[in-house]
Order: structure tokens, then sequence, then C-alpha cells
């Protein structure tokens, strides 16, 4: 297995810079998601990883091989795209069999055993005799996958390989991912516009946008501590609050309005005259009774998301937020409710949006 | 408020094909209305009905109390999104935006403020010198949008606008087009197959399902007390566990059973049941509840075979004795999830029951006074 080490990696199309100066590892054995919206230039960085995109400037090494110059089959990667690609006039055995016989170095016991094994791994070994005209799409993209697991190349890098797949054969190609990438260990690149594609799959979330890596974490880590408001915002429905918060020399730095009943003294970074707390929907505690620590909101809207719970907008002030509550807890729209928020979710970012290395506590 | 739109008897044929067979609908004024329906179950060709764009083969369109089946498109006087972007590629963003009020031959000086105001309300007003060549997938969504909202009038269509957008632009225009249909103070007629989109912008519904509306009304009343089990299945993400069951017992105080577990049913006002009669028993994901404390829960065995984190909740496949069932629970809850065995609950009141055949809600489960025969033991599970 092999890490993916990417040195100054930039590709531009005429102006359009779709990948800027990257400098990154990806370790080896493990899943990243290149995880980020439209345009943010994933696909290009994939493309350049597996050779089908030549890099502008910068190096591509797979361990110690500097793969740059190397052609797409030179590099021993497997890839899956987002629709299958398939040999429909061969059963399901002999598809995922093809690469393996032409593969000199695997003799005929070896390949019938990894054949067999990886079928075995994505539940598909019932249906190895069938065409695959017999299949449903979300079938036939686990017969892609098996194929590239099968060669057991270096690398294997994921174009929105779900996407596609209709919404019940989803959850099972993504359970057939998750265990496979456990069983065989091999590194991935798995490309994404799908937050919770990422968050399910991913050892690390690699989130970008426009052309750069904004952050590279574990997927609970990233989504708990963003370290930009990008990521804030972008993971999780709906992404974290931005509460615009004054601060007040009041012999030390506090703030305390709208979110806060009592002055929260802030220090350790360069103070502007304002500062974001971001806080998620789910850690706010909504409350119905007046309770010390908690700041009267009115319920502006009211929504039923996920899992039947609550979206609340409420609205401090000039301060507009969201709040989510579980679905036993009914508060019509209009109602005064209190809200506390609690400082160790609290996360503070600037003006540039960038998270403040901040400490605070209740003064 | 009475209704503004009204669907009498509206037939639609193609050929030997019905897509409406008698549909009968009210639309409420002043509310923002989605017709929700999975993919092809003539959702555009119902607004397209109600625009004019197209005729019922029989029935009538009423628009604000008088009949307009045969009354043409451009005297309906509706504002109209439609499903594709269909921007003019030639003209400037304000020309698009512009289009409808210079075919009604607005006076030049009136139509600047208009667009003006319509391009704030949708952020794009930086944008009003840009040809659609120039913007984003959501900008021109929005651009769309605009051009649809110009109009003066008190009643517009949007055909699932949102369509192909991908998650975070659609959540931004949730907001935006509550607010917009709370300030027009206009009737608000859209139509998606999308559950949260649903969610997020309906209060009242209207479940479109093999050629009629099955079921309609305030959005909240419809999620939480179904009619259908089809309006059920496909309003809630994740979504509802539907589960195969018979009637243990039909005659008073009646018993649903199924593979996991017995529940007494409290019926509709109406409802008559049999034994011989197939039931389908329905839970949300919602109120699967994974090891639960407590009296009065049905409880079974089952595996969690995947956490699927989505941040502020996390989905938990599990299989309980053969069947997949979905739990969901939010991120705050979230102890130490693993996968593996676990005891799931749920509350009797929770448990819907469904006729099989014809989808109609039958009643709900309730707490029985001798709660330990609730709990079935599943031989060789």
């Amino acid at each position: 297995m092999a890490d993916i080490q990417l040195k100054n990696l930039s590709k531009a199309f005429g102006d359009l810079l779709a990948v800027r100066d990257l400098t990154i590892t990806f370790p080896s054995s493990t899943v990243t998601c290149l995880l980020g919206p439209s345009g943010c230039g994933k696909t290009t960085l994939m493309r350049m990883i597996a050779g089908l995109e030549t890099p502008t400037s910068g190096e591509i090494h797979f361990g110690d091989t500097n793969v740059t110059e190397l052609s797409p089959s030179e590099r021993n990667i497997g890839m899956v795209f987002q629709y299958p690609v398939v040999y429909r006039g061969m059963n399901v055995y002999k598809n995922v069999e093809l690469p393996l016989k032409h593969d000199k170095t695997v003799d005929k016991q070896e390949r019938k055993e990894r054949v067999e094994r990886v079928l075995e791994d994505l539940d598909l070994a019932d249906s190895a005799s069938k065409k695959l005209d017999q299949l449903d799409n979300g079938t036939l993209q686990k017969v892609a996958v098996a194929r590239e697991v099968a060669r057991r190349p270096r690398i294997i890098l994921f174009d929105e390989p779900i996407t596609n797949v209709d919404v019940s054969a989803k959850t099972q190609l993504k359970l057939a991912l998750k265990r496979l990438s456990k069983q065989y260990a091999q590194t991935i690149v798995y490309v994404t516009h799908d937050q919770t594609e990422a968050m399910t799959l991913a050892d690390e979330i690699a989130l970008m946008r426009d052309g750069s890596i904004v952050q590279r974490s574990s997927p609970q880590d990233l989504y708990d501590h963003p370290n930009d408001r990008f990521g804030g915002w972008f993971l999780g429905n709906p992404g974290m609050n931005f509460v615009p918060h004054e601060v007040r020399a009041n012999g030390q730095l506090e703030i305390t309005a709208p979110l806060f009943s009592n002055p929260v003294r802030v220090s350790g970074f360069h103070i502007d005259r304002e500062v974001l707390v971001g806080i998620r929907p789910e850690w706010l505690r909504v409350l119905t009774q007046a309770t010390a620590g908690a700041v009267p909101a009115e319920v502006v809207q009211r929504a039923i998301v996920v899992g039947g719970q609550y979206l609340l907008t409420l609205k401090v002030g000039h301060a507009t937020f969201k709040a989510k509550v579980p679905p036993s807890m009914d508060i019509a729209m209009g109602e005064t409710v209190w809200v506390q928020c609690p400082l160790e979710r609290v996360s503070l970012f600037g003006h540039d949006g960038h998270k403040l290395e901040a400490s605070f506590q209740y003064a | 408020m009475g209704a503004i739109v009204e669907f009498q008897q509206v037939s639609k044929r193609f050929g030997r094909n019905t897509l409406f067979d008698d549909l009968s609908v009210a639309i409420e004024s002043g509310r923002f209305s989605v017709i929700f329906g999975a993919p092809a179950s003539g959702k555009s060709t119902l607004l397209r009905i109600l625009t004019g764009l197209d005729k019922p083969s029989s029935g009538h369109v009423c628009l604000r109390g008088e009949d307009a089946t045969h009354l043409p498109a451009g005297e309906r006087n509706i504002g109209y999104v439609p499903q594709t972007f269909a921007l003019y590629p030639h003209y400037s963003v304000f020309d698009n935006i512009a289009y409808p009020l210079r075919l009604n031959r607005m006076a030049k000086e009136g139509i600047k403020p208009i667009v003006q105001q319509a391009a704030e309300r949708l952020s794009i007003a930086d944008l009003l010198s840009k040809r659609p060549d120039q913007l984003s997938g959501g900008q021109k969504q929005r651009v769309a949008i605009a051009r649809g909202i110009v109009k003066d009038t008190d009643i517009f269509v949007l055909d699932d606008p949102l369509t192909g957008l991908d998650f975070k632009l659609r959540e931004q225009l949730f907001d935006d087009l509550r607010q917009m249909q709370a300030e027009l103070d206009a009737t608000f007629i859209y139509t998606t197959s999308d559950t949260l989109e649903a969610q997020m912008l309906a209060q009242d519904v209207y479940v479109l399902d093999a050629g009629s509306i099955i079921e309609a009304g305030a959005f909240e009343k419809v999620f939480k007390h179904p009619e259908q089990r089809r309006s059920m299945a496909l309003l809630g993400f994740p979504k509802t566990n539907l589960i195969a069951g018979s009637w243990q017992y039909a005659g008073a105080d009646p018993k649903a059973t199924c593979y996991l577990f017995d529940v007494p049913v409290k019926l509709v006002g109406d409802a008559k049941v049999c034994v011989k009669l197939d039931i389908d028993l329905a839970v949300r994901p919602e109120h699967i509840v994974i090891d639960p404390v407590g009296d009065d829960w049905l409880t079974v065995t089952a595996d969690i075979t995947l956490v699927e984190n989505l941040g502020g909740e996390v989905v938990i496949d599990l299989e309980a004795h053969g069947l997949a069932l979905l739990s969901t629970m939010s991120q705050a809850d979230v102890g130490g999830l693993e996968e593996g065995g676990v005891t799931i609950g749920v509350r009797p009141e929770h448990v819907i029951v469904f006729d099989r055949e014809t989808g109609v809600r039958l009643g709900c489960g309730h707490v029985e006074v001798d709660v330990s025969s609730t709990t079935k033991e599943v031989a060789g599970g």
C-alpha cells in the first residue's frame, strides 16, 4: 500500500485556477474523502492523481515513486466512476475476473480465490453467474467496485460512485464500501459533494473550496471543530449558526448579547470590534421556561426536519439563528422560549471567517 | 380565507393512459402549499393545467372563485417558475427578469424598481448586468425565481424549482422562499418530490399519488397523523419503517401482530377489521429507540449494522430477526453506539396500523394493561 503525496500541485484551465498549490499527504490504508461544493476542484484533483489530467505545476508521489509523468495505466490504480463501467456481455464473475486474467503475476488458483473473496465481501456471491442486464444500478456499481478491489491496486479512486444509485441501494453500497475499506486496507480517495456520504465513509475528510483544501480532519472533528466558517456552514443540515457579538472592554474583554445573559470573558486573540459566535443548531438548549443563564427568544419559523425534530428559527434582538429540538417539544410560532448556549460547544470566528484561537469563560 | 384554486373532477388522459382520474382539490388562499409526490406522479402536468399551458380532458379549474377552465394562460394572472431555468441566453439578467413585465406592456419607468426589488429579494442585485452564461447554477435558479415573482399577482406557481441544485444552495433558498411568500402575502403553489424540501417549505401539503390527491392538510398534521400509508412512506427522512403484519384478534380490543412484536390497537372511529385483513405496521425511525429505559416499550433484540453520521444526527441501520429497520437520533443524545447487538424499543402509540390493500389508516397502538405480553420471543432469533 502507498500513501499519496501532493507537492505544490496546481492546475489551471486558462485563467481559472482549479487547484491551487496543494501540498498534502493522504495516508496509506485510509479512506480520504475530497468533499466540497461543485466547482471546488475536487474532481480535477482526483483526475490528476489518476493521471487523466496533467498538472500545470507540482508533483504527485505514490509512496516512493514519483508518478507525475506516468500514464494512468502505469500508475497501477483502480477507479470507480459515477456510472458503473462494466462489460454487459459477461456475467458478474467474469466481469470481476477479467483484469486478473491479464495480470501475469496472478496464477489461476489465486485468481479464483480473489474473485470469490471479493464477491463474498460485497454480497455478490449469489449473483456470480447472473448476466448484468438482470441487475439494478446499485448492484452494477458493486460489480465495478469488486473488479477494482480484486485487482488489489495500491490505490483506488472513487468519483461520486453513489450519486446515481437509487436511494434504497445507496445504503447497501455504502455499507459494502465501508466494510471493504476496513478489510482490504487499500488507500482510497473518494470524491463526493454529499456530506453524509463523506461523514459515513471517510477516515479523513479533505474539505475543499476554490481549489484549496480548507481543512483535513476526521469527520467528527471537522464537524465539531471547523477551523473556518466555510466548514461550519458546509457540514450540517442546516450548518452552524454564526451570530455576531460585539466585543466590549469592561476592564477585560467581554461579549454578552444576544446569545449570553451573563458576560463571557474572551481573550487570547487579536480583538476585532465584533466576533462571530459559532454554534450548531443541535447544541443550543431550548427551554420553555425562564432559566438562569438563558436568553429569551421569539420563535419566528419552524419546520419538521430529519428524524421528526423541529428546526426552530429564533430571534433575539436583530440576531436570527436556528435550533433543533426533539419531536416531542411542540413549540408554536410566535412563542417565547429561553435559549442556553453552552460554552463548551461554541467556537469563535473572526471577520475573515477563520476560527479564533480564543479562550472564553463566564466572567 | 377560502379556496383560491380549485380543481373539480379533473381528469387527464394521454391516449389510453390516465394520469388523473376525477381529481378534486381546493387550495387555500395565502398559504405556502406544496404538491408532493413521487417523480412522474403528474405534479408538473397539474401545474400546467392550473396555469393554462395544458388542458384537462374533463373537469374544471376555478381561479379566485371563477371557472377558468377555458381562460387562456395569458389571462390567468399567475406568476410561474418552470422546472428548467429557461433563461434567455442573449438577454441580461435584468432583461430576463423584466420579460414578463414587458410582455404585459408595462411602462419602462415602472419596470426598473420592480426588477430591482425582486433581485434584492433573491440576493442577485449585483448580477443584473450579467448574462446567464456568466452565472452559476444556483444564481441562474435565483434569476428564474425572480422572473417568476415580478408579476403583480396573488398566485405564484413554482414547479420543482430547486431540483438539481446541491443541498447547500437549496438550504439558502428555503428561507428566502418562505420569507418571500410571507412578504408578498400571496398563494404559493410549489411542487417537489423531495421530502426535506416539502418539510422546509410547506404550510399545507397535498400528497399526489396514483392520479389523485390522497391526502391534504396542514403539513404538520399530515406528517404526524397521516391517514394514508403512502403519505407516511413518502414524507419524512429517514424513511418510515413498514412491517408486514396481521391481526391476532380482530374483535373487541383488537391486537396486531408482526414478526417483531404484538400490539393492542385502538381503531379509528369507523374502521372495521377482521382476522383475514392483512395490515402494515408503520413506525418512524425517530420512534425506534436503542436500549430503551422504563416501562411500556415493545422491545425486540436487533443488530446494528451501520451507523451513519449525518453530523447533527445519526441514522442507525438495524437488523431485527431478518428485518431491516432504520432508527435515528440527535447527535446530542448519542452515547457510545457500537455496531453489534442491542435491544430496540417502540412505544405502542407510535405504531400506526394501515390496511395493506387500501393503504388507509386503521388505528394505532396503545398500551395494554398487561404489559408482559407485549414482548414476543422469536423462535430461533
